[in-house]
């Protein structure tokens, strides 16, 4: 972490910190150079202050009776403080706080608009959680410019760290619109931003109010993207009081908002502390996808528009075979079933491949579900006939080992299943192969429509915001609206603990180990497309049947299903969520 | 229906006075009973299982009466193919109370949907959702399927 201190001498140079902890465990992690000096705080010398840790506990109290007080005197004005050149070193933390402390319980002076802002300034930058990192601490008179142009910069970050000092929370402050108070709020859009010389001061004046959830939900996004931004930048130790900060501000928030901050917290916590996100069995991740199913459409309508354009290919078929590229509980088949038995002419003979990964106990999962399906095959009358593989990977799935019949309709499903292979270089354009090797009449693709596989990490933090956030509001729409059974509430927690997992893949996961390389319908299209597949359009029936599902689903008003160029998308509100497309290879049929 | 059935009880219970005993009793003939509870909607089936023990049998074990009532508002009959597969599925009557009535009901509510005749398509969405029922039964064993849930869970007759 740089620090840039103009021309003042007295602000030391150099960090210098012992690695003795303090109470947080994180100390741990940086090791510098002894200072002779005496014991100092570790962050705190990073900031590039020097604190003694004995003093700390002081220091801070000191801190937040500053914080107080310069509330306060907001209106009278403490522009005394900037004018006068004569001050202590900020970097001598408790005897500055202290200087100004005696100072300020004194009577303030008149108001000066730019002052204020430059003191806002400084009083961001001592305290501990302060986001900026590069701030000029040194000559307050002359500073006054770089200031004005680091509010610019940093807008975004110094003010929530004020809001977050725990003492304020109990002490409200005043609404005012005075134009005095609008150097804190710097936060608006960048464009009324431009202060060249702090002595123009904004015009827009924001009420402050400090207890106020939608704002601090505003916050709460700006402080997970600055924190994003840090992580990006690999500022760990900035990023380490951000993500703290944003701890906070989640906990004043409340339903679907306060639950994607604390899961996207606690991915960028994994993220900096370098903890990996623990492996569960396929056991458990099953069960965790079976509430997923059963507490929002999202699955339903995946299954239901597949098997519709599976339905569809396999019209006059006699003798059809599915290959399912991830089976689980093979909840997507018995409506097919049900369909196909259910279909003028009878039902064909129905062959089921299906493809899972290894289990922990060595247990044949895939085959007791074979054997459930089976038995729902024999009491609907359809010709069935199971067999399963097992593999790590998709890659792993070689042609020659699925058994493809002569004159059977093959249909090849994946649901979630192709972003994965996404992580490995290659993977996908030999499952591409391998499936094209099978002569499929017809690809059944379900994916999340959302881009989070982008390059730059703070592009896909960005993207996996907004849309889990989507996620989880449509998760809250649909449990508020119905009373709900204990059932149906575990079906809501374990649907989350789903989704924060993936979260935390897609934020604090690198390398192969990042699975969930989500890519948009679009970007599917081109993939498919180049492969040499041709896009087959999921017809009216698919759509009705989809929109007939999601007007029967309880607490289904917000939801939405579009078409897109043959495909179907399925979201909520304005942002859809998952896409369903189907592709022919036509080289294939002759 | 209730007072005609009333009528003939109290006559039957008073055979001193043979004058008064009409000629016919309801349930003395068990089809054309049948044929009268057909005809009946939902919430007066569940009704008429509270009269007696005849009606309350035929209405739990009869399922051609929930067969008639499943299907009554389907433009067009749905082919002889079906009936096994709902009878193996669970019976019409799980399949009323499971699917066919939130599902009829929720369409009736919705902005979406105000037909009062039953699509086709409504009718596959109910065989469909029917299936992952029975399915979800045999995967828990006969626990009561939680996929469904999200119709609201149903009365049991």
């Amino acid at each position: 972490m740089k620090r840039d201190y103009p021309d003042n001498s007295k602000i030391g140079g150099g960090v210098k910190a012992e690695c003795s902890s303090m109470s947080s465990g994180k100390m741990k992690m940086w090791e510098e150079e002894l200072d002779g000096s005496g014991a100092m705080d570790e962050l705190l010398a990073a900031l590039g202050y020097k604190v003694r840790s004995s003093d700390m506990a002081d220091v801070a109290q000191k801190l937040e009776k500053l914080e107080m007080v310069m509330a306060t005197s907001q209106e009278e004005g403490i522009s005394h403080l900037a004018s006068d050149t004569v001050h202590y070193d900020p970097t001598d933390l408790h005897g500055w706080v202290q200087s100004m402390l005696t100072e300020l319980d004194g009577s303030p002076n008149c108001l000066d608009p730019s002052a204020l802002l430059a003191n806002q300034q400084i009083g961001d930058n001592i305290l501990p959680s302060a986001g900026s990192s590069v701030v000029s601490t040194g000559n307050f008179s002359n500073s006054q410019q770089q200031i004005g142009n680091l509010s610019t910069v940093y807008h975004d970050d110094s003010e929530y760290d004020l809001r977050a000092i725990p003492g304020k929370a109990v002490f409200p402050q005043s609404k005012t619109t005075d134009s005095e108070n609008s150097p804190k709020r710097l936060k608006a859009s960048p464009s009324t931003e431009s202060v060249p010389s702090p002595a123009t001061v904004p015009e827009q004046a924001r009420p402050v109010v400090l207890v106020d959830s939608q704002e601090n939900g505003v916050r709460l996004v700006h402080a997970l993207m600055a924190c994003a931004e840090a992580v990006q930048q690999n500022n760990l130790k900035l990023a380490e009081a951000l993500v703290e900060h944003v701890g906070r501000l989640a906990a004043s928030q409340a339903g679907a908002m306060r639950k994607v901050a604390s899961c996207f917290a606690q991915a960028l916590a994994h993220r900096i502390y370098g903890i990996s996100q623990p492996s569960i069995d396929s056991a458990l991740s099953d069960m965790l996808y079976m509430h997923f199913y059963e507490s929002c459409p999202y699955l339903k309508f995946a299954h239901f528009t597949a098997n519709q354009a599976i339905l569809e290919a396999f019209a006059t078929a006699d003798r059809v075979h599915v290959i399912d590229f991830g089976l689980k509980q093979g909840m997507q088949w018995p409506a097919l079933m049900q369909a196909l038995a259910l279909r003028p002419g009878g039902p064909p003979t129905f062959r089921l491949t299906g493809i899972g990964p290894p289990q922990p106990d060595n247990t044949d999962a895939l085959q007791q579900v074979g054997w459930k399906l089976a038995q729902l095959a024999k009491t609907i009358g359809v010709q069935f006939e199971f067999r399963g593989f097992v593999c790590n990977s998709l890659v792993d799935l070689e042609p020659s080992l699925i058994e493809i019949r002569p004159g059977e309709a093959v249909a090849v499903n994946s649901v979630f299943e192709l972003h994965e292979l996404l992580a490995r270089p290659g993977a996908i354009d030999k499952v591409l192969n391998t499936i094209k090797a099978v002569n499929p009449k017809i690809v059944t693709v379900v994916e999340q429509e959302a881009n989070h596989n982008e390059a730059l990490f703070l592009d896909r933090f960005t993207e996996a915001l907004h849309y889990y956030s989507t996620m989880f509001d449509s998760l809250e729409g649909s449990s508020s609206s119905s009373g709900l059974s204990p059932a149906a509430r575990q079906d809501v927690l374990m649907s989350e603990l789903y989704l924060r997992r993936q979260i935390c893949n897609v934020v604090a996961c690198k390398g192969l180990e990042r699975v969930e390389r989500h890519e948009t319908l679009s970007q599917w299209r081109g993939r498919m497309g180049s492969a040499g597949f041709e896009p087959v359009h999921l017809g009216s029936n698919a759509f009705k049947q989809a929109s007939m599902l999601l007007a029967v689903f309880a607490g289904g008003d917000g939801y939405r299903v579009e078409e897109n160029k043959g495909c179907l998308l399925l979201g909520w509100h304005t942002r859809p969520l998952i896409a369903t497309s189907a592709w022919k290879f036509p080289a294939g049929e002759l | 229906m209730v007072h005609h059935h009333e009528s003939s009880e109290e006559a039957e219970k008073d055979p001193q006075e043979p004058s008064k005993r009409p000629k016919f009793s309801i349930n003395d003939d068990v089809d054309i009973l049948r044929e009268i509870l057909k005809r009946l909607d939902g919430p007066s089936l569940g009704v008429a299982s509270c009269v007696c023990r005849l009606w309350c049998s035929l209405t739990r074990n009869d399922d051609s009466l929930w067969e008639h009532l499943c299907f009554r508002h389907v433009s067009s009959p749905p082919p002889p193919s079906v009936r096994p597969v709902v009878v193996a599925l669970g019976g019409y009557k799980r399949l009323y109370m499971v699917c066919v009535r939130p599902v009829l009901s929720r369409l009736g509510d919705s902005d979406r949907v105000r037909k009062r005749v039953w699509t086709r398509h409504a009718v596959q969405l109910s065989l469909s959702l029917f299936c992952i029922d029975s399915y979800e039964r045999r995967l828990s064993g006969d626990a009561s399927a939680s996929s469904l849930m999200f119709l609201c869970n149903p009365i049991n007759v």
